[in-house]
């Protein structure tokens, strides 16, 4: 640890450093200006050291050209000062910013007048697959780090390195942290290699037979019933899924193997090592500063009390508390959390800019709160609590739910609990699956959902963060303190950041709990607004304006989609009716018996399940059937309609596009509905040669992925336009149709479908026919 | 007639598939029915000698001639309510007709159902209306059929009334040589010229007098010289007149309504005996743990033994005035001035959910339709006055009998209840729209336009009330249908105390069977 110099040049008079005469005339590289850290930085130095000029390396992103995205950046609320005093997003930009584009992967050639870099860009998420963790906070680093030596003649211009690190490279150390370099002796070179090597092993061993088989049983159970192709889709999709959770493991096994809490914090502290080297590179040396910021949350004062972009660390506990959705925690009440606002890590940080190290001596600043005024877990909930106690958040139907009480039993028993929840869930989720759809099981389906949604949140939080909530950390901050001391008495108001003034109470209750919940709240002003009109309503359809592109499509299924009922069914009632009432009866029972195998055979296979079924017609006249259909089906159809559904037909007719059946029930059963649609694509029974029906089908029926092919091939055939076409299913076993189309919805689905389609954000609506349907086929013929 | 003292048994007010024992307040008017009047010893005998001794007409035979074009048209599954018992007096009647028909040589006979813009019905229907001989005779050939009013091939254009109304009739009843239509007068409102220039008619025909407007000023429906609606048609009955001889017969019946073992809810209260009491508690409790369907079956299965009160037949009008006079002698019950607050129970069933369920838009067109309207004279309830119906809402919709009253009540209600506002803006559409259309010509559904028709029934009401309020009704419906729903009838008239005060006066009109209140 280095003594911070007065660089006389550059130093105040009596009384300490003024930051603006320090930093006067001087360029400084800014990396990660898009993110929180880096965009509150760029909006310091632009509006309080107005002397300096600034260069940001961004990367471009698609078609954004790094420029226009920091022109965007500019035209957030926290410049409008800057922006306005400068006459103008351009302006500024010409006259302050200079924009050089590129990646840090590989970084480009930067300016050669440079006075200072502060590299605080970087891989934020702890659990980064292993190689994407070691190239961002490595590798990278040392990329610039050569771009930099580059760029001022190997050490002939003076160059000041500020490194944004973490505290918490401490890892797994406990008690007292002081701000020096970390004491390890991991071999950094050896590390690295393995981490970037782990990625092609990875796929390699995805590919493998265990591990496809493994997968492929998973994937595969509920999805066989939509055809062999979308398995395969869902195969790969877990392979992907398993090559990153791999990555992820191996990161973070291996930074616990060597004492770190994870990947994040491991990477961190080896590029730390890179920093240092590149300090004492040659006997010249390099001025380096190593900042070591805590949990870096909203502002304090700077450039508002409570700005914060994007969710950080504690905001979706905050808020999942708030919510009643946060029964326990796995930490002691005891526990110190560090959390340093915004405002006072940019504030150190232009501190640290305006007083630069010896060369080849390295400084280390901490930025933490918990060495003078520490902040525990208890405090933190106690004001959490207060303040959703003084501040609910909009209550539900049911009232406002109760704050959870937490009783600090400790990481094992929240385990314990988790992992009972966790049982509990895929029992009834398995369960559900076998249940056939009524409203009440649509009402657990959704319920469930909702539950596993808060379980894999709560897993997830208490996977990533239980570490940091055991950490019984202090971080010494005598650097902080003496790099404040030796400011301008002036410039230690302009450029707070004396951590120990914070007043926690005031802070979490007035300024960083208003500011995180702030856009739910906006948020439920909306939705109760939006409660008047139906939540699940689509959008209404307008007739397309361009008439470019092809015609627009509406395909819909017919069972349980169209009407509430099924293939059994209509076959059931199809014999019936054609039976004398005396032998009803005993066909019902018969059919009872057999049941389990259809319900079986469809819920492994549905074209097997209807080529099980048709084969009862084996015999009958196609004729008779039709006449039947025509007198007593016709009225069991229309009856078991969907208004909604028929209405949404209707709609699309009048807004112009082509309505389109695709069912693999008979043909004669979609003789009632055959007006609402352009075309009807439905089963045809097999005749032999004296019109009786062979119970075979004259055609494949059009299930699973024959249906998506179908739909293709229409498409081609009728000029669709695909992407703006419409598909209504209900069941798994019509995801390729669904698929095929850019606008599917979930019409009641089955717990598969239901859980894709809430994955893929597509619509989900709940057309159901009246229960009062009457099942008589003969309503005047009683009595 | 009733007033509600302390020694007064709670009553019986029906509420969809159900029922309930409810305690008035003291000082309540219980209007109730007049005893059944005498029925006709032998009905057969009736008949013939109404065919035979018509008024203001020759007898029948004699207008029969071999050759001749003859066509039988009947009022549908609406009348009587709740189903006759079978024989039903329309197969009756027609097996009479026919038989003279046959002595005459007439062998070119249709039977046509004047179901106007309500449902086809199914073959069971029509079979038990005309009877199993009649069906099987005419059906199979195609000369037993429902009327379809949207086979423009077979409408007749008459031409425009004095007001400039359409007349579009069936073309076969236009063009017979003699038109013989067989009524069932439930109520003062049917028959007349009701009969042919409404059944028979066509959309085009029927929104000139089925309108908002028109049903306001139709004071009331129960008394045809000031009904608008009933105007309308007299001119139009008068020009088919001119086009076609109409045989006109009319039929009365009693008020025998509900048989064994429902016979006690046509008692009054106070006369029950332990047994009525034991069987009503009984039912109550028993209707309490059925499932819907089997309510629903329970009560749709009943079927009335109704007796003959009277036969007319011959000249429209002439028929008519003789059957207005047996309906008042059944129905009418003299009330001493209007009420704050009439109460009605509608009950499982009305002129359109025969072998269906009572969706919400009937369920008000039943009680601020046919039971407000059932006065001669001034509304039972004053200007300004409340309405308090029971009935559940909760049957939900046919989506075989009615698909348009879904959209109505999912889309139109949804916007607006204002009768003349929704007519305005949507009726057109739903009278047109293919698919109705289409539903109502091959299925078994009430035309698109119906709803609306529903809704213009309400109209009078709606344009008179300061308030219409629902007792046990589910609150969404009520109020998607621009009402207000309560639990009990305190919380009713809690709820009305805002309108007409702390202490109103209240009359219950004890219906089932029906009763015609004359207000004085």
């Amino acid at each position: 640890m280095s003594e911070v110099s007065d660089a006389p040049d550059r130093a105040g008079g009596a009384g300490g450093v003024r930051v603006r005469d320090a930093l006067a005339g001087q360029h400084v590289l800014l990396t990660g200006v898009t993110g929180f850290l880096g965009e509150a930085l760029l909006q310091r130095l632009l509006r309080d050291v107005p002397e300096v000029r600034t260069s940001v390396l961004v990367r471009p992103r698609g078609s954004t050209t790094a420029a226009s995205r920091v022109a965007t950046l500019l035209g957030k609320a926290i410049f409008a000062d800057t922006v306005e005093a400068a006459g103008g997003v351009e302006a500024l930009m010409a006259a302050r910013i200079a924009v050089v584009e590129g990646d840090l992967t590989d970084p480009p050639a930067l300016p050669t007048d440079l006075d200072a870099v502060v590299h605080c860009a970087g891989d934020v998420s702890f659990d980064p697959p292993v190689d994407e963790g070691f190239r961002a906070n490595v590798v990278g680093v040392r990329e610039l780090l050569e771009r930099i030596e580059e760029a001022s003649g190997h050490g002939e211009r003076d160059v000041h390195y500020l490194h944004v690190s973490t505290a918490y490279v401490a890892g797994r150390r406990r008690g007292a942290v002081f701000e020096e370099p970390l004491d390890h002796a991991v071999d950094v070179d050896a590390e690295v290699a393995w981490g970037l090597a782990r990625r092609p092993e990875v796929e390699a061993r995805s590919r493998s037979v265990d591990v496809l088989t493994e997968l492929g049983k998973d994937a595969g159970r509920d999805r066989r019933r939509a055809g062999p192709l979308t398995t395969a889709a869902a195969v790969e999709e877990a392979r992907r899924t398993w090559v990153k959770d791999q990555l992820v493991a191996l990161g973070a096994e291996r930074a616990r193997s060597l004492g770190w809490t994870d990947c994040y914090t491991f990477t961190k502290a080896l590029g730390e090592r890179v920093v240092e080297a590149h300090a004492t590179r040659d006997p010249r040396g390099r001025r380096v500063t190593v900042h070591r910021p805590t949990i870096v949350e909203s502002a304090l004062e700077q450039p508002y009390p409570g700005w914060i972009e994007g969710f950080k660390m504690a905001e979706p506990l905050i808020l999942a508390y708030g919510r009643g959705e946060l029964p326990m925690f796995p930490g002691g009440s005891d526990t110190i959390v560090d959390v340093v606002p915004v405002d006072h890590v940019v504030a150190s940080i232009i501190a640290c800019l305006a007083r630069p190290p010896e060369p080849a001596a390295p400084a280390y600043v901490h930025l933490s709160s918990g060495h003078r005024n520490p902040l525990t877990f208890g405090a933190v909930y106690e004001n959490v609590r207060a303040y959703f106690q003084a501040h609910p958040f909009a209550a539900t139907p049911q009232g406002h739910v109760p704050l959870p009480v937490w009783s600090w039993s400790g990481t094992a028993s929240v385990q314990r609990a988790m992992s009972t929840g966790e049982r509990l869930h895929r029992t009834a989720e398995r369960l559900l699956s076998l249940a056939p759809r009524t409203d009440r099981t649509t009402g657990w389906i959704r319920s469930l959902e909702t539950q596993g949604r808060r379980l894999a949140f709560l897993r997830r939080y208490l996977d990533v963060y239980q570490e940091y909530a055991q950490a019984d950390l202090r971080f010494v901050d005598d650097a902080a303190v003496a790099l404040r001391d030796g400011l301008h008495p002036d410039d230690r108001e302009v450029f707070a950041f004396d951590t120990a003034v914070i007043d926690w109470a005031h802070y979490l209750q007035e300024v960083h709990c208003p500011s995180v919940t702030q856009p739910v709240r906006e948020l439920d002003v909306v939705r109760a607004k939006r409660k008047k009109v139906d939540p699940a309503a689509l959008r209404t359809l307008e007739p397309r304006a361009d008439g470019a592109g092809g015609q627009v499509a509406a395909f819909f299924d017919m069972d349980g989609t169209l009407l509430s009922s099924n293939v059994v069914e209509s076959f059931l009632w199809l014999r019936l009716a054609d039976l004398p009432a005396s032998r009803r009866v005993g066909e019902t029972a018969r059919l009872a018996r057999r049941l389990p195998r259809i319900v079986q055979a469809d819920r492994h296979d549905r074209a097997a399940m209807l080529r099980e079924v048709y084969r009862e017609y084996a015999g009958a006249r196609l004729e008779d059937l039709e006449a039947i259909v025509d007198e007593h089906l016709t009225a069991h159809v229309l009856e078991r309609l969907a208004p909604a559904a028929v209405r949404r037909v209707r709609e699309h007719r009048a807004a112009g596009h082509t309505t389109i059946l695709i069912t693999g029930a008979l043909r004669p059963l979609t003789r009632p509905v055959a007006p609402l649609f352009d075309h009807v694509h439905a089963a045809d029974l097999a005749v032999d040669d004296r019109g009786r029906c062979t119970g075979q089908l004259a055609a494949s029926t059009v299930v699973g992925e024959s249906r998506g092919a179908l739909v293709r091939e229409l498409g081609r055939s009728l000029g669709l336009d695909l992407a703006a076409s419409y598909a209504y299913a209900d069941s798994y076993s019509d995801l390729p149709l669904l698929e095929a189309v850019g606008r599917p919805v979930a019409v009641r689905p089955d717990v598969p479908l239901y859980q894709h389609a809430r994955t893929k954000r597509w619509n989900i609506v709940d057309w159901t026919s009246p229960e009062t349907s009457t099942r008589s086929l003969d309503p005047a013929g009683r009595r | 007639m009733l007033e509600v003292d302390d020694r007064t048994p709670p009553l019986l007010v029906h509420e969809g598939l159900g029922f309930r024992l409810e305690e008035f307040p003291l000082g309540t008017r219980v209007v109730y029915p007049p005893e059944p009047q005498p029925t006709v010893p032998d009905v057969d005998e009736a008949i013939l000698e109404a065919l035979l001794h018509p008024v203001d007409s020759e007898p029948l035979p004699a207008l029969l001639k071999a050759g001749m074009r003859l066509t039988i048209a009947f009022d549908d599954l609406s009348l009587p309510l709740p189903t006759m018992r079978p024989p039903d007096i329309r197969g009756r009647i027609i097996e009479h007709v026919l038989e003279l028909a046959a002595q005459a040589g007439v062998d070119d006979v249709e039977l046509v159902a004047a179901n106007a813009l309500h449902r086809r019905m199914t073959p069971a229907e029509l079979r038990h209306i005309v009877g199993e001989r009649v069906f099987r005779s005419f059906h199979p050939s195609g000369k037993l059929y429902n009327f379809d009013a949207e086979d423009r091939a077979n409408l007749a254009h008459l031409g425009h009334t004095d007001k400039g109304e359409d007349v579009e009739i069936s073309k076969r009843a236009a063009e017979s040589d003699l038109l013989v239509y067989v009524n069932v007068n439930l109520v003062a409102m049917d028959g007349g010229h009701k009969s042919v220039g409404i059944g028979l008619a066509s959309y085009k025909s029927l929104r000139h007098h089925h309108n908002a407007k028109t049903m306001v000023h139709s004071r009331s429906f129960m008394d045809h010289k000031h009904s608008e609606m009933h105007s309308s048609a007299w001119r139009i009955g008068r020009l088919i007149k001119d086009h076609v001889k109409v045989f006109q017969i009319e039929t009365t019946l009693d008020n025998n309504v509900f048989p064994k073992p429902y016979e006690f809810m046509m008692k009054r209260e106070w006369e029950w005996t332990r047994r009525d009491q034991a069987t009503a508690l009984g039912m109550r409790r028993g209707l309490g743990l059925m499932p819907q369907k089997l309510r629903h079956r329970t009560f749709h299965d009943v079927r009335s033994a109704y007796g003959l009160t009277g036969i007319n037949a011959g000249e429209v009008e002439a028929v008519h005035d003789r059957t207005l006079r047996k309906v008042h002698q059944q129905q009418r019950v003299e009330v001493q001035g209007q009420t704050d607050v009439a109460v009605f129970g509608i009950p499982y069933v009305g002129p359109y959910n025969v072998n269906s369920w009572m969706n919400p838009i009937l369920a008000t067109c039943v009680g601020l339709g046919y039971f407000f309207n059932s006065y001669l004279g001034s509304p039972i309830v004053r200007q300004g006055g409340v309405a308090i119906l029971y009935h559940p809402l909760d049957e939900g919709f046919s989506t075989l009998h009615h698909p348009s009253y879904v959209d109505f009540y999912d889309e139109v209600l949804a916007e607006s209840t204002d009768p003349a506002v929704i007519g305005e803006k949507y009726e057109q559409q739903f009278a047109t729209d293919p698919w109705y259309v289409h539903l109502y010509r091959t299925s078994n559904a009430y035309h698109g336009v119906h709803p609306f028709y529903m809704w213009y029934w309400a109209a009078h009401a709606m344009d008179h009330l300061g308030d219409v309020i629902w007792v046990g009704a589910d609150r969404k419906a009520a109020a998607r249908l621009g009402f207000r729903a309560a639990s009990t009838l305190r919380d009713a008239l809690e709820m009305a105390s805002s309108t007409v005060g702390n202490d109103p006066t209240i009359t219950y009109l004890h219906n089932p069977p029906h009763v015609l209140a004359d207000v004085r």
